[in-house]
């Protein structure tokens, strides 16, 4: 059945964008302000798979999931510097200052990369190998089955931490009123800073999980936070379930409409509607929580 | 505007003029021809970005628009210069007016996302819509700009064409950007709650903002595309977006000098930083990065700063009375008014009368609705329900701009003036926006007023707290309103200060305004209020004279806390 195959590969491709949606929310939540690099940061985790798949021995064949720690190590790493840099020095500047230093950044790594590893897609290593079985007459592929499960684990993790722990409850109490959250002693840099590392190690992990099936390209980070914006504007400005559910839509949204039509259609569609979604709702799908005091 | 200002610009314009007519080389020439276009596209991007302050992710998105406008015409239809200059301009801003309603009215990050989409939209469209666009390879063979027969090629002629647009579109700006329009941007950008109180209509500005960098955007393209003779997807690229956002951030985000700084510099860079190679675009990247983090303001802020024209206020040769001050007598009602914020009810039905001459004190305890009242009356948080009427008139839905010019102003708790500009703009901008006729009081007339006449020229974000206040009033006032509505005018005031606001308000009163003024400050209300209204739980607890309200039981309980 070709509908169950195409719904396979929609729901890989959404939870891969689950996971960029989510660590997107996870910095926004703690710092209120949008990081433009993050699409850019879900490309330097799959060439950091790239870069460290070509260190294994090339004659015994590795499954791509024991790169999954150094990627998430990497990639917080590269969170935290962004934070650091980009985010904390003018935390108290109006939105805009953090939209263009992260822009900057972006800049700054979509271009490193490029001069590094040269403009051409590159490959990771599939998760855990190549080719699928039969289910119901469909083809299921095994990297499509690896990617929807890698992601359900790290957002389950995530979920885990942020309800369950200390450190989550102070995630949620920063994202609610950071204000109120440093008046009760919680150390707010600390905690946006922790929120760099994290959102920015789910972006990393996404590129991991991209970087076989959809390869990477120096150049994907513009279209990658696009989808990320997307998805968190349907899913509700500032909600971790709606940005997973938003990206999921999209994926689904996407394969379908490129089924039926092509790709570019698929994307051309995609944007008008988000287009007419704001024209309707100006306040996004399911509006914004806070409010302002004049 | 004496010659002498003129000698920076008319001296850069023949060294501009001697160099390219001497030493550059046909490389150079071209690096010069390219910088033009962009001074052209980074002057309309400020107006977006440096006035208004809205990040627009689409100014690249008109330069290519303009762009494949120009080349569409020129190579398909031999259209002349004087045709498809003209028409690119036209289409930029004819996109930007199709995408302006949806995306104007959005918040930062919405309006980013939303000008991101229309960016990435066009760039399908140009790859994948090849017999019009000539899909990912463009079209080439576009002609060089024809005027009338004449064609300027590459070389002198074209850098001389670039420039003279270049040159009439820093005229526009100039005129665009008028010292009151930039003052009217600049509360807009940095007040934007308090501005539509004083006739503001920041929804207007910032559409205004939009079509105009689309248009210079549109101009910036089709010039693009006569120096490269190709048009490709390139032009739609978020690279364009790139370089206009660095050479703005870099330059200055709203002087006409940042344009040219950050344009002619970011234009030559690559030759001199040409042992990079492909690291290149990480050290641009690292400079935008660099330059928002220590110097945000750009080069051009390490110019002189263009002379401000004015010094102390002169006073006015009359006496200035509170007389000239008050509008017309009109009665506020207001009736039945909710307003809730989820569960919470913060006006429950409240109805209330102000007339002319009067002075209403609001007290009540913190949460009582106090400032939601406020926000309802001036249209800046509307009501759920219940009407409002000002003279007569329906004022319900009118939006804040519009109830302030209709006679209706106020001044806000925490004062909202924005730190650069000097009194006297903040003043005069209130006058202009807040649709005072002819007969009201001059800018100087109310300065004086309020005691605020050596004060004219200072940036507001000098002045200390108690004079802040006062220049809050001043704004209020200056339009000559009906109604007068001043949220806790007397807050962090000392005595002295206090009683000089109080004085300043029953001298208002007197001359026939109707004032509403909040306050916790019973002391500061009591002598100047006719009448006393205690809130609670968004209703009325009690109102009448102010020492009936104050020795009221239910007042004493819910207000000092007090058993009756």
């Amino acid at each position: 059945m070709i509908a169950t195959q195409l719904l396979v590969n929609a729901a890989a491709l959404g939870a891969a964008y689950a996971l960029v949606a989510v660590g997107f929310v996870l910095v926004l939540n703690a710092t209120t302000a949008v990081n433009f690099a993050h699409g850019e940061t879900v490309v330097a985790g799959g060439f950091a798979a790239v870069a460290m798949a070509s260190l294994l021995p090339p004659d015994i064949s590795v499954p791509g999931l024991i790169l999954l720690p150094g990627v998430l190590a990497v990639s917080a790493l590269l969170g935290l510097a962004i934070g650091a840099l980009a985010y904390l020095p003018i935390r108290n500047q109006p939105p805009v200052s953090v939209f263009v230093t992260t822009i900057a950044v972006g800049i700054i790594i979509a271009n490193g990369l490029n001069a590094g590893f040269g403009a051409a897609p590159r490959s990771a290593p599939p998760l855990i190998g190549t080719g699928g079985f039969e289910f119901l007459g469909a083809t299921i592929s095994r990297q499509s089955l690896a990617i929807i499960a890698t992601a359900a684990i790290l957002i389950a993790a995530l979920a885990w931490l942020l309800q369950r722990t200390q450190l989550g409850r102070q995630f949620r109490a920063c994202a609610q009123d950071p204000e109120m959250a440093r008046a009760l002693g919680i150390q707010l840099t600390r905690i946006t800073l922790m929120a760099f590392a994290l959102g920015t190690a789910f972006a990393g992990a996404a590129g991991l999980l991209l970087a076989h099936q959809f390869f990477v390209s120096a150049s994907d980070g513009g279209v990658l936070i696009l989808k990320a914006y997307i998805a968190v504007v349907i899913g509700g400005w500032g909600s971790l379930r709606g940005a997973a559910a938003g990206a999921l839509l999209i994926a689904i949204f996407e394969v379908g409409i490129a089924a039926i039509a092509s790709q570019p259609v698929a994307e051309g569609a995609l944007y008008i509607t988000v287009l007419l979604v704001l024209f309707v709702r100006p306040q996004g799908l399911f509006g914004e929580p806070q409010q302002v005091r004049a | 505007m004496t010659l002498r200002n003129h000698i920076p610009a008319a001296a850069a314009c023949s060294v501009l003029i001697f160099y390219a007519t001497t030493f550059a080389s046909s490389y150079d020439q071209r690096l010069l021809a390219l910088s033009g276009v962009y001074v052209i596209l980074v002057l309309g991007y400020q107006f977006i970005f440096g006035h208004a302050g809205a990040l627009s992710l689409a100014q690249g998105s008109f330069f290519g628009a303009g762009a494949y406008a120009t080349g569409i015409l020129a190579s398909r239809w031999d259209l002349g210069f004087l045709s498809t200059l003209p028409l690119s301009i036209a289409i930029a801003a004819l996109l930007a007016a199709l995408v302006a309603a949806p995306v104007l009215r959005l918040r930062t990050h919405y309006f980013a996302l939303a000008t991101l989409a229309l960016a990435q939209l066009l760039l399908l469209a140009a790859v994948n819509w090849e017999g019009l666009t000539g899909g990912a390879n463009g079209l080439s063979g576009v002609p060089p700009v024809s005027i009338l027969g004449w064609q300027a090629q590459r070389g002198f002629p074209l850098v001389a064409v670039v420039w003279a647009i270049a040159g009439v579109a820093m005229l526009l700006a100039r005129q665009q950007m008028n010292p009151a329009r930039r003052a009217a941007f600049a509360i807009a950008r940095e007040t934007p709650l308090a501005a539509p109180a004083f006739g503001i209509d920041a929804g207007l500005l910032r559409f205004r903002a939009f079509l105009i960098s689309a248009a210079f955007g549109g101009a910036a393209g089709a010039l693009f595309v006569h120096t490269n003779r190709v048009v490709s997807p390139e032009t739609l690229g978020f690279g364009v977006m790139v370089t206009c956002l660095t050479m703005t951030v870099v330059g200055g985000r709203t002087r006409i000098a940042g344009a040219l700084i950050g344009a002619l510099l970011l234009t030559h860079m690559p030759e001199w930083l040409r042992g990079l190679e492909a690291y290149y675009l990480v050290a641009m990247g690292a400079l935008l990065l660099t330059m928002v983090l220590f110097a945000p303001d750009g080069l051009a802020a390490f110019l002189p700063a263009p002379k401000s024209q004015s010094g102390p206020a002169a006073l006015p040769e009359h006496a200035v009375s509170a007389t000239g001050f008050a509008g017309p007598p009109a009665t506020l009602d207001a009736s039945g008014l909710h307003k809730a914020f989820g569960g919470i009810r913060a006006l429950d039905g409240l109805s209330l009368t102000l007339a002319s001459g009067e002075i209403v004190g609001v007290i009540g305890p913190n949460g009582a609705g106090k400032t939601t009242l406020a926000n309802a009356l001036s249209g800046i948080v509307p009501p759920d329900a219940g009407t409002m009427h000002l003279a007569g008139r329906m004022i319900s839905y009118l939006a804040p701009h519009d109830i302030a010019r209709a006679g209706l102003t106020r001044t806000f708790q925490a004062p909202q003036l924005p730190s650069a500009l000097e009194v006297r703009e903040i003043i005069a901008t209130a006058r202009t926006h807040a649709g005072a006729q002819a007969n009201a009081p001059t800018v100087e007339d109310a300065l004086a007023f309020c005691g605020l006449a050596d004060m004219a020229s200072a940036p507001a974000g000098t002045l200390p707290h108690g004079l802040r206040r006062r220049v809050e009033i001043c704004r209020a006032i200056v339009s000559r309103p009906s109604v007068l509505i001043l949220d806790e005018p007397a807050a962090g005031l000392t005595l002295e200060e206090q009683a000089e606001i109080g004085t300043l308000c029953r001298a208002l009163a007197d001359a026939g305004m109707a004032i509403l003024t909040i306050d916790h400050n019973v002391d500061f209300l009591k002598p100047i209020a006719d009448r006393l209204v205690c809130m609670a739980e968004g209703r009325i607890l009690a109102y009448g004279n102010p020492d009936g309200v104050l020795a009221d039981p239910a007042v004493r309980a819910a207000y000092f806390g007090m058993d009756a």
